[in-house]
Formats: C-alpha cells, sequence, structure tokens
C-alpha cells in the first residue's frame, strides 16, 4: 500500500504509456463501453419511469363492489368494513347515491344537463375499494365468499396489462445488465490482457528485480478503470441527451403519463452508471490481470 | 551467500545444462563464471536468481533454499540482489534516471531518496550528463551502464552481472569490469559471467569458475 502511494504519479504515467501503445484498442473499447452503457442506461430509464408509471396507478387501482339494494346503510357501513378486512384490500369507502350522482355530474361537465330529464337518481350505492395491484386476481374470489355483494365492477384487463409491460420491462432489464456486465467484464480483460501482452517483457523485468504482483499490476487496473469510468461518462453525457429530447418529445402527445422528474431521473442514473462502471472496471480488469498472470 | 550441492538442472525437452553443481560464495567475493556459449553460465544464474529451479541438488541463495512453491520467499530473494541482464532489459520510452529509479520502485524507499539514489549511481557510471536521454538514444555501452546503475542503486548484498563485457571492445569491457569490481566491497558479492577469459585471466583477487557443457570443470580462489 505504501509502495502505491509513493508511486502514485509513476502509476499514472505507466497508464498513460500502456494506454498510448494500444491507443486505437483504449478508444474503441473507450467507444464501446460508452455505447453499451448508454443501451443500458436507456433501458434503466424505461424501467424507472414504467415503475413510476405503474407506481402511480396502482395507488389509483379500485374495484367498484354493488351490493343488494335492500341492505341498509347500516348493513353496507359493516360491508365496507368486511371487504376492507380482506387481504389486498387497504381501503374501502361507502359512495353514496348522491355521491356517485354529483361524481357523474363531474365526469359529464357541460352534459350533466342529461341528468335533470330522469325522475330519480338512477345511480346506486356501492362500495369503493383501493387495492394493491398485484392481488387483483384474488379479491374477487374472496368478494364472492361474502354474502350480500351482487356485482363487482374493475378494470381488471387494463391493470393486468399494465402491470404485464411493467414486469416485461424489468426482466429485460435484468437481462441488459446482465449483458452489458458481461461484455464490460470481456472488453476491458481483453484490453488489459493487450496490454500486458505488449509490456510483457517490461512485466518479466520487473518481475526479476522482485517487483510484486500488485505494483506490476496496479497500471493496468488504473487503465481498465479508466477506460469504464470513460465510458460510462460518455454514456451519462448521452442519456442526459437523448432523455431531454424524449421528455420534450412526450410533453405534448402524453402529458396525461405520470412521468418522474427528469432532473432527478438523470442524476440518479449517472450516480448508476459511474457505480456501475466502477465497479465492472474493477472486476473487468481483475479478470484480465488474473488471466494474463503468467 | 551462495550454497549449491549437486545442483542439476534438467529443461522439460531433456537438456541437462547443469550437472551436479558444488559451488559456494562467500560475502565479500568476486566470482568469474567463464566458458563458451551454451556452457551453461546464464543457466547457473537464473538458479541463483530463482528463475529457474534446481530438478536436483539444493541451492540456497542469501539464506533462501531455491524451489518451485516459494514465490513470494524468491521475491523478496531478487529484492536483494542488483541483477546485470545479457540485454540489459532496460525500458524503452523512459530516460535513463526513469529505468534507474523503476528498479528502486518497490523497494519501500520514499520517491526523494529513488531519485536522489538513481542520480548517485548515474553519476558513479559516469553518466552524469544522459540521465534525462531516452535509452534507445544511447550507445551499448552507455545502455551496459544505466543497466549497472539500475543494479548497484538498489544497494544490493550480491550483485550478478550476466555477459556484461558481451558486444564491448577491450578498453570498453575492461571499464565494465573495473565499474563492477568497484562496487564490490565486504559484505557484497559480485558474481560475472563472460566468455571473455582473456579480460580476467590476471585476476588475482578473484574465484574462477570454468564451466563446460553444464560441468563445473575448474574453480580458482582468489588471493584475497
Amino acid at each position: 500500500m505504501k509502495n502505491i502511494l509513493y508511486n502514485t504519479g509513476y502509476f499514472i504515467k505507466e497508464t498513460k504509456t500502456i494506454m498510448r501503445l494500444n491507443l486505437l484498442s483504449s478508444i474503441l473499447s473507450f467507444l464501446s463501453i460508452g455505447l453499451i452503457f448508454f443501451i443500458l442506461a436507456m433501458m434503466i430509464s424505461g424501467w424507472w419511469v414504467s415503475s413510476h408509471v405503474v407506481l402511480a396507478i396502482q395507488e389509483e387501482a379500485e374495484i367498484s363492489i354493488y351490493f343488494s339494494e335492500d341492505m341498509d346503510a347500516a348493513g353496507a357501513e359493516r360491508l365496507a368494513e368486511e371487504i376492507e378486512n380482506i387481504e389486498g384490500v387497504y381501503e374501502a369507502r361507502l359512495v353514496s347515491e348522491e355521491e356517485a350522482y354529483s361524481r357523474m355530474e363531474k365526469i359529464l361537465g357541460k352534459e350533466a344537463r342529461v341528468l335533470e330529464y330522469l325522475d330519480d337518481n338512477p345511480f346506486s350505492p356501492f362500495i369503493e375499494a383501493k387495492i394493491q395491484i398485484e392481488d387483483i386476481g384474488l379479491i374477487p374470489g374472496k368478494l364472492d365468499l361474502i354474502e350480500g355483494i351482487e356485482h363487482v365492477r374493475d378494470n381488471r384487463e387494463v391493470l393486468e396489462r399494465i402491470l404485464g409491460i411493467s414486469q416485461t420491462i424489468k426482466i429485460l432489464g435484468y437481462l441488459i445488465i446482465a449483458a452489458v456486465g458481461i461484455s464490460t467484464t470481456v472488453i476491458i480483460s481483453h484490453i488489459i490482457r493487450m496490454g500486458i501482452y505488449d509490456c510483457r517483457e517490461q512485466i518479466n523485468t520487473l518481475r526479476l528485480m522482485g517487483a510484486p504482483e500488485a505494483f506490476i499490476g496496479f497500471p493496468f487496473m488504473l487503465e481498465g478503470l479508466l477506460l469504464t469510468l470513460g465510458g460510462g461518462a460518455l454514456s451519462s453525457a448521452l442519456a442526459a441527451y437523448a432523455l431531454k429530447y424524449l421528455y420534450a418529445q412526450a410533453a405534448g402527445p402524453i402529458a396525461f403519463i405520470p412521468l418522474p422528474p427528469r432532473e432527478a431521473l438523470v442524476s440518479d442514473l449517472t450516480i448508476l452508471i459511474m457505480l456501475l462502471s466502477t465497479a465492472l472496471g474493477t472486476a473487468g480488469s481483475f479478470f484480465g490481470l488474473s488471466s494474463a498472470k503468467n | 551467500m551462495i550454497e549449491a550441492k549437486g545442483v542439476c538442472l534438467e529443461y522439460p525437452d531433456g537438456t541437462k545444462a547443469i550437472k551436479n553443481i558444488e559451488l559456494s560464495v562467500k560475502p565479500g567475493e568476486l566470482v568469474y563464471i567463464t566458458g563458451p556459449s551454451g556452457s551453461g553460465k546464464t543457466s547457473l544464474l537464473k538458479l541463483f536468481m530463482g528463475e529457474e529451479y534446481p530438478t536436483a541438488g539444493s541451492l540456497r541463495v542469501l539464506g533462501q533454499h531455491i524451489s518451485r512453491g516459494q514465490a513470494s520467499r524468491i521475491r523478496g530473494l531478487r529484492r536483494m540482489i542488483g541483477p546485470v541482464f545479457q540485454d540489459f532489459r532496460l525500458i524503452k520510452g523512459r530516460t535513463a534516471l526513469e529505468n534507474v529509479m523503476l528498479g528502486m520502485r518497490f523497494l519501500d524507499i520514499p520517491s526523494g531518496c529513488i531519485r536522489e539514489n538513481a542520480g548517485n549511481a548515474l553519476k558513479k557510471v559516469g553518466l552524469e550528463q544522459k540521465m534525462l536521454s531516452l535509452v534507445e538514444h544511447l550507445s551499448w555501452g552507455e545502455c551496459q551502464r544505466v543497466a549497472i546503475a539500475r543494479a548497484v542503486s538498489r544497494e544490493p548484498v550480491l550483485i550478478i552481472a550476466d555477459e556484461p563485457t558481451g558486444n564491448l571492445d577491450k578498453d570498453n569491457a575492461l571499464n565494465i569490469l573495473e565499474l563492477l569490481k568497484s562496487f564490490r566491497n565486504d559484505n557484497k558479492a559480485i558474481i560475472i559471467t563472460t566468455h571473455a577469459t582473456h579480460l580476467i585471466e590476471d585476476e588475482r583477487y578473484a574465484v574462477h569458475i570454468r564451466m563446460d557443457n553444464g560441468n563445473m570443470l575448474k574453480e580458482r580462489s582468489g588471493e584475497a
């Protein structure tokens, strides 16, 4: 460790020399890693944005439960309490006929005058239950077992489709992270092996003079780390630019989708990519050094 | 410093490079190993450096048993040796000063002292004016001197020089030998291989070892 501290300047100079010896490979590796990380960054952005949207929709996931007309208000309140105790339901409240009528007025807006032609309030009271979207398949079955419930209305198809998309993006994300991890490690290992091959005489001389493997390998580790960090920085910059463009495009036609704030997304993404590039750069350098040890 | 008992070295292809060597080198000794090309001189030095391992017999260098599976101890041993390689093994693209400094960088010497030691060593070998020259711009003899400076700057207890006079004319070869001998002291032994026997015939204060076909033919003790 003391050696490494004493020789910081030497290691930096050596790293520059190693990169200069393999200049074209170094540039191509830097660009490849940047591109790979850019794909990863866009995938992660998609993942985060979809998760954000799903979460927002999940918070709004609810079903309407209609009960028999002869049930009195006290009975309906008890029913609401019973529904609230079902696993996957986190809130259940009684919506009266009047509230149902006024909600429809709000929805119809100017067209609400059509309701005035009706003699009586056509809406029935119902119980509105907010649910965990993952349990949407189980809740109707449990509701069937409760006496007094006549009909359940849900937007199950829509919710299930959103959930499906979100899960697909998540699986794709895992696959891409694995692919990025493997390809970055392979690229870095390979460039380090090339560097070691080019410097084999120097390495052998240092070994014959008693230099520790850590001393010999440190400049190569530094090279791997610099290349991945550079690639990470390049991809972060590209991703920031791409997200700015995509947000601007999304602002018009799909403004109703609750996107997360772009600045927060970009800063979180940059931190993640830089951490990942540090980890993968270290791992790649380590594998490269280990495989070229002899 | 070196104790060799019945040491043999056989390469995987069956070549017997060293055959049953018995040798002892004590502190302060100057040892010349002579013999024609292929006689086993370099193989013997490789054994001393832990670059090869004896296939039979026992070899101890600076108290360290030379055998397989002792990598970290052999690394420690190499740090106590100042090697002057036959082909110098100087690092291209670096100056003479940087090459000499490189040999010390992993020896727990503070950076300031490394530079000072390297500068002093280059002064001793007469390359004060060429410290900052790239080694590829130096002559053969100057490269030889840089290699010697790199070896001695490490303050080793054993200097091993493999054919330091090779490719040099008589005067320059004698100068190099004189230079190497100047680093000898009571605690420091120097081993030099050479096939130029005419240059060392008159050396009375040295141990002369003659090698031929892997065998040690003759050992003549010095008078010192």
